[in-house]
């Protein structure tokens, strides 16, 4: 804890996410995802006191709880304890003006280049699936209006950023070109950054082509060219990717993540 | 001739049924909601009682986000196809096994859709509309892989959206807390999205954890998320082996069970444990007391948490 140096990567990846984060944005906490999570808390309980923070389909209040105990699963009842409302889910998916202000962060199978993603299958022939996925739950919808989302994986390697995803289940920046999106009348700002243990990436301004950001402590440009299978747009001068303070580290060890799920 | 006079009153009918009369009304080839979500209340008399009365060829839509009772009405080979934005356990089973395989293997048809999607249609068969419009997955590969949902220019601003079809259920299952005897049912918590699947359902089923007075219903009707059950099923624990909210908790232990038995047949092609696994939670036990008595009095307690 003396050391911020001593952060894990999944630590400095929650970090980035929280930084990202606006007091007064709509966000929600998916179960057994410990990286957005981390991050979402730690930017409510330090600088967005006023954000509506949605635990297990109820909106919460944890501003003030000591420690906020990790669930497992979405559906634990216990979660309840915090809510001052209940969404009946149909109502989470279906009223979609408090997802202006919301940020949301998703998963993929494979990601391309204009960081389109897919979760329904690996496979030329859909009707033939070399790996059925797990499908595309709300991630088609919330990438869509929230005002932006971050795409977020475990792992960083070939089989995830590939050239062409096999299906898109949520749409990034199609083709490519700032206008990729309102062309086709999707409202929401689209993907921004795209974290992973190896590195940050974000997107270029016009082509919307993936851009290295900021290198994890110990990455170099190369470990990340060689485990992407695309060619990635890179500055000249590729940073480190900041790291959380203290005071960022002791709240996520002492409030946020007492189980240590970022420190496996 | 006069009616006899009386100072009775019409009866109001009860709506209490039996598991087997219920069941009696699945036939082969219907389409099925299923309540519940992905490790919580779903109505596994129910789905115990399909698989054990060998129903085929349904079409299946569990909750937005279904669980491994999908999974399970797929491995005994109950479903034809399955309309699902998810299909398995979260941390339990990122994908369903069954799931993965059947599809894999062309066994089953997937009806590929994400939850707003889903939603859209069930409100189209609840406004008995042909399609509700949405704008989430234009640009994506869903209209593609599901050519049931069709690309369309909107008559009012001439914008591109998608028409979801209506997904209309000739029965709902659901699990919840309470009912009244005339079909008042009330949850513990926000009963997900099983309001969403009744309003879709032309008949509607309920397993209850408990059958309460309509006096009960009626200190809070504001509560009530099903107004209208067609039938009420007891059953105690009959969410078992997910949660139910107030109740119990999700049983992990015999979860991860049917996850190892799915498994082996989706991994090694082996149906030895599947068929295990069936023989003694699904088509041996005699009743749901018979079923509970397997899973033991000491399991079923140490679960009992709100």
């Amino acid at each position: 804890m003396q050391n911020p140096a001593a952060a894990t990567t999944r630590e400095i990846m929650a970090t980035v996410l929280a930084r990202d984060l606006v007091d007064g944005e709509w966000v929600e906490v998916g179960a057994n995802l410990p990286v957005p999570r981390a991050g979402v808390l730690l930017a409510h309980l330090l600088w967005g006191p006023n954000m509506t923070v949605m635990i297990a389909m109820t909106k919460a209040n944890v501003l003030n709880e000591p420690v906020i105990e990790e669930f497992q699963l979405i559906t634990d009842h216990r979660a309840t304890r915090w809510a001052e409302a209940y969404y009946l889910h149909n109502d989470l998916v279906e009223n979609m003006k408090f997802r202006r202000k919301g940020v949301f962060f998703a998963g993929a199978l494979q990601i391309d280049r204009y960081g389109n993603s897919n979760l329904i299958g690996i496979g030329k022939d859909y009707k033939a699936l070399k790996f059925r996925g797990p499908g595309a739950i709300g991630v088609c919808n919330a990438t869509v209006m929230n005002s932006r989302f971050h795409l977020v994986v475990n792992s960083h390697d070939k089989r995830i950023f590939v050239p062409k995803c096999d299906f898109v289940s949520a749409y990034g920046w199609g083709g490519g070109g700032k206008d990729a999106r309102t062309k086709l009348g999707l409202p929401g700002g689209g993907p921004r950054y795209v974290v992973t243990p190896l590195c940050v990436m974000d997107f270029e301004d016009d082509t919307k082509r993936m851009r290295l950001k900021s290198l994890n402590p110990g990455i170099s440009v190369d470990d990340v060219v060689q485990n992407t299978g695309f060619e990635l747009a890179i500055p000249s001068q590729v940073p480190i990717t900041p790291v959380p303070t203290q005071e960022e580290l002791r709240v996520l060890r002492l409030r946020i993540d007492v189980g240590g799920a970022l420190r496996q | 001739m006069t009616e006899p006079v009386t100072n009775q009153p019409p009866q109001r009918q009860k709506r209490i049924m039996e598991l087997d009369e219920v069941l009696a009304k699945v036939k082969d080839g219907m389409t099925i909601g299923i309540g519940g979500f992905i490790n919580s209340s779903h109505p596994m008399l129910v789905v115990r009682g399909l698989i054990k009365r060998g129903i085929k060829n349904l079409t299946v839509a569990g909750a937005a986000s279904s669980g491994l009772e999908i999974d399970l009405l797929i491995a005994a080979g109950c479903v034809a196809k399955v309309v699902a934005p998810y299909v398995g356990g979260e941390a339990l089973s990122p994908i369903g096994p069954a799931f993965r395989a059947a599809v894999e293997k062309g066994r089953v048809e997937v009806f590929e859709l994400d939850e707003a999607m889903y939603y859209a249609a069930l409100r189209a068969a609840a406004q008995r509309v042909p399609f509700n419009p949405w704008r989430s997955g234009v640009g994506t590969s869903f209209p593609e892989v599901n050519p049931a949902i069709k690309v369309f220019r909107d008559p009012i601003n001439g914008e591109t959206l998608l028409a979801i079809p209506a997904l209309n259920f000739d029965i709902a299952f659901l699990h919840a807390a309470v009912s009244d005897p005339y079909g008042n049912v009330q949850y513990v918590g926000h009963g997900y999205g099983d309001r969403a699947i009744y309003a879709a359902a032309d008949q509607t089923y309920v397993q209850v954890e408990q059958v309460v007075s309509n006096e009960e219903i009626r200190k809070d009707p504001l509560k009530t998320a099903i107004p209208g059950a067609d039938g009420v099923i007891r059953a105690r624990f009959g969410a078992h082996p997910y949660s139910s909210p107030g109740h119990y908790i999700e049983d992990q232990e015999h979860i991860k069970q049917y996850v190892r038995a799915a498994t082996a047949w989706a991994k090694d092609n082996d149906f030895g444990p599947l068929k295990k696994y069936l023989d003694d939670f699904v088509t041996g036990p005699a009743d749901h007391p018979a079923y509970l008595e397997r899973i033991g009095i000491r399991r079923l307690l140490a679960l009992n948490e709100y």
